[in-house]
């Protein structure tokens, strides 16, 4: 029976085809520094369903932000575990993304022939720390409000684009309930898509390449 | 890299992929693993640490110390540093987007910068030694982001210090690095040394550090927390005009209000009316023409927003019949037989509910102050006599219960009235003031326990 269905699904879709390209690779002997990657990729996915569940309750308005995550702390049912997830799991993620930067700059894994998955993986730093930097201001307590001023205080130095860029990040010259909307749909819409379109060229190139093996002597 | 030099890249990693492992399931079972174990660490930190809680954002709070995320302190302890170094450190720009852009671009153009061909630590010395300088640098930084550069007695050895660790070392380090970078020794010795001294200097100066002083976040965030902080400002700041429980409608003892008529606020010609966000409106902005003065830090008042939204809930679930009040916890715990109240358990509470809305700064009150412990004990027109250990006659236990104090002078003339003024304490609070200063006015619970005559927890059999 199970035969007849993988058959089935092998004819249209190429199951075998895709194990032998995927899953049944020759790779160099790894160590436990390797699976920083792939760890960082289950943070991710992690996040994105923790986030999924915060949506259903959350509201990105000044008014009701900050009550509306009380009451996924207080009022629903495992909404604290969640919430308590979904925050650690972005402070982690930043940390073994950083790691594994290190990791591949250490042992020069960026050289040829995977300079493209470097470039890429810097993309994925820099929308990490999006990531980071837009949700801290959703909760709309004290600490997330002057973060956020702060901070978008400082893209506001750049010269002579310092008050196009604080205004297009604010939306205006001050933080207000656009600024949170704004913040809302780069974090949960833009820059997932940008991330998750991007891990899956850094997978890609992963595939194709094969991980590097450990810097020998004479390499 | 020549095409000679790719190959034989592509010949070594083939070697290397025969001596190896398969993706499926070896590779794969690592990764598993690991993510297993970054599971549960998750669920860990979230069980056990959990997200704290924080005041709701309030943009009138301008005294607020703004900190970033934590992953962004140490750019921020940077930025600090940088301006304190004279003449550039003026120039904004240069440390918050020249530097980190550098930093950034270069980061990228890794590929394109380190051309060479080899992989191993040995024939990498340089980038690698500018790489752990900065992680260093990195780690470091955001360690010290909390010690201020400038310390309370205006010494700016700690702010010189840091700058040392934070920027001089590093720098000195990355102009020798490039200077000598055909010598390894020199490279391996000034990397060595670097990262040693910047972590001697950042260690003395979290030694040198003053102590942190525990910054209050008491946020109420269960709905019976926030109607008892509710209720405690309102006691504070409400009661002199709109009485204890709302239901004032003339206005006595208050200067320039006196004999005013007002609408009861715990009436539902209000409570009905007025929503909540206009209510806190009311309340931040005051009714001025009234005589109601404004509340809202925005205006001027000493309440944030936050503060206001709690009177509001409070009034709502303890006044308005069309909700239902939460159980609430009392005040202070019930006392057993022969124990001794303390002031952080039982008078706190109940002085903070019934007498510093008079007894604090800028109020008419003899000059009794009632807002800490020490207060209590110190202050005041009549502070010898006041609070006595021990003494029944303590004028704060004669006024509350009832017996003003008059005048020795003038023995017609009151000198203190009965506290507090327009209502009697309830017996069980009265019990509570008797009983701590009658036992010699102990602080803590503890000091308290020691007192008790009999032991506060009965040991069940
Ligand atoms: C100095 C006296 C004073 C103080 C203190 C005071 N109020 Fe008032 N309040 C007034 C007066 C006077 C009015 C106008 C009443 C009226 O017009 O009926 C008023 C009106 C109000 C109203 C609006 C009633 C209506 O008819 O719409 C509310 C609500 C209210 N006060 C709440 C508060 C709260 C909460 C506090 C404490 C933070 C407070 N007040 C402190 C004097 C005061
Ligand atoms: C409505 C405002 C008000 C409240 C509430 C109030 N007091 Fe007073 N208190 C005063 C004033 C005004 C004086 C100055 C003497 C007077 O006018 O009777 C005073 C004076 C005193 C004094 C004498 C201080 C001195 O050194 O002369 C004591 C003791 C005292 N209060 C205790 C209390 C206690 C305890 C409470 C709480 C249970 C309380 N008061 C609540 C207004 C208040
Ligand atoms: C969301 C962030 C990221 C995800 C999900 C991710 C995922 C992965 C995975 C699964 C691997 C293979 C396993 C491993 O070697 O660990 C990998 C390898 C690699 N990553 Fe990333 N990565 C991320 C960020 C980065 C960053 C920030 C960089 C560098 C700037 C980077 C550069 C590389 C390179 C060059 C490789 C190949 C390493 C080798 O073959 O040895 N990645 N990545």
């Amino acid at each position: 029976m199970w035969k007849t269905v993988y058959n089935w699904l092998d004819e249209r879709i190429g199951l075998n085809d895709l194990y032998t390209n995927i899953l049944d690779r020759p790779e160099p002997k790894t160590s436990w520094w390797n699976t920083l990657g792939s760890a960082s990729m289950f943070l991710f996915i992690f996040q994105g369903l923790t986030g999924i569940f915060l949506t259903v309750y959350y509201t990105p308005s000044p008014d009701h932000a900050y009550d509306s995550i009380n009451y996924i702390m207080e009022g629903v049912a495992f909404g604290w575990l969640i919430r308590g997830i979904h925050h650690w799991g972005a402070t982690l993620m930043v940390i073994l993304v950083f790691i594994h930067m290190l990791r591949v700059f250490y042992t020069a894994s960026f050289k040829y022939p995977r300079e493209l998955t470097w470039l890429i993986g810097i993309g994925l730093f820099l929308t990490t720390l999006g990531m980071g930097f837009t949700g801290y201001l959703l909760p709309w307590n004290q600490k997330s409000f002057w973060a956020t001023t702060v901070g978008t205080q400082i893209a506001g130095t750049v010269p002579f684009l310092g008050e196009f860029i604080l205004k297009a990040l604010r939306g205006g010259p001050d933080l207000s309930a656009l600024t949170l909307q704004r913040f809302f749909s780069a974090h949960i819409w833009i820059i997932p898509a940008i991330l998750a379109a991007l891990i899956g060229i850094h997978l890609f190139l992963i595939i194709k390449h094969g991980e590097s093996h450990w810097p020998q002597k004479e390499d | 890299m020549n095409d000679e030099n790719k190959k034989q890249i592509n010949e070594r990693y083939e070697k290397q992929l025969e001596k190896g492992e398969r993706f499926w399931p070896d590779t794969i079972f690592k990764d598993l693993v690991m993510s297993f174990g970054i599971f549960i660490l998750l669920l860990l930190l979230a069980t056990f640490i959990g997200v704290p809680g924080e005041p709701k954002a309030d943009p009138s709070d301008t005294s607020y110390i703004p900190r970033p995320e934590w992953y962004f302190l140490f750019l921020f302890k940077f930025l600090a540093l940088y301006g304190q170094l004279p003449v550039i450190g003026k120039i904004e720009w240069l440390a918050t987007v020249l530097i980190p852009g550098i930093a950034i671009a270069v980061l990228t153009l890794m590929p394109f910068i380190e051309k060479s061909p080899y992989r191993h630590y040995s024939k990498r010395i340089l980038p690698i030694s500018i790489m752990s300088i900065m992680v260093v640098g990195i780690v470091l930084l955001t360690l010290m982001s909390d010690v201020p550069t400038v310390s309370k007695d205006g010494s700016s050895l700690l702010g010189t210090l840091q700058t040392i660790a934070g920027i001089f070392i590093p720098l000195t380090a990355y102009i020798l690095l490039f200077v000598f970078k055909k010598n390894t020794r020199f490279m391996l010795w000034t990397t060595s040394l670097a990262a040693l001294s910047m972590i001697l200097v950042s260690g003395t100066v979290l030694a040198l550090a003053p102590e942190k002083e525990a910054e209050e976040t008491e946020v109420a965030t269960t709905l019976p927390d926030q109607i008892v902080a509710g209720q405690d400002l309102y006691s504070i700041h409400c009661t002199e005009c709109h009485g204890d429980d709302g239901a004032v409608a003339v206005i006595t003892g208050v200067e320039g209000l006196e004999g005013e008529k007002i609408t009861p606020i715990n009436s539902r010609d209000v409570l009905y009316t007025v929503t909540d966000s206009a209510m806190s409106e009311v309340i931040g902005y005051g009714r001025p023409n009234a005589g109601m003065p404004p509340f809202g830090k925005t205006y001027g008042g000493e309440l944030t927003k936050g503060e206001i939204d709690y009177i509001v809930i409070f009034m709502r679930y303890m006044w308005d019949d069309r909700f239902e009040a939460p159980e609430i916890k009392p005040l202070f715990p019930p006392l057993a037989d022969g124990e001794v109240p303390s002031y952080d358990v039982h008078i706190q509470p109940i002085v903070k509910r019934y007498c510093i809305s008079c007894h604090r700064a800028g109020k008419d009150n003899n000059n009794y102050l009632m807002t800490t412990y020490e207060e209590i004990l110190t202050t005041g027109d009549q502070v010898s006599n006041n609070v006595i250990a021990g003494d029944e006659n303590s004028y704060l236990l004669q006024v509350i219960q009832e017996h003003a104090i008059m005048n020795p002078e003038k023995p017609e003339e009151e000198l203190i009235g009965v506290m507090p003024p327009t209502k009697a304490l309830k017996p069980d609070v009265i019990d509570v003031f008797i009983r701590w200063i009658m036992n010699g006015m102990p602080q803590t619970a503890e000091e308290a326990a020691a007192l008790s005559t009999t032991p506060t927890t009965t040991p069940t059999p």
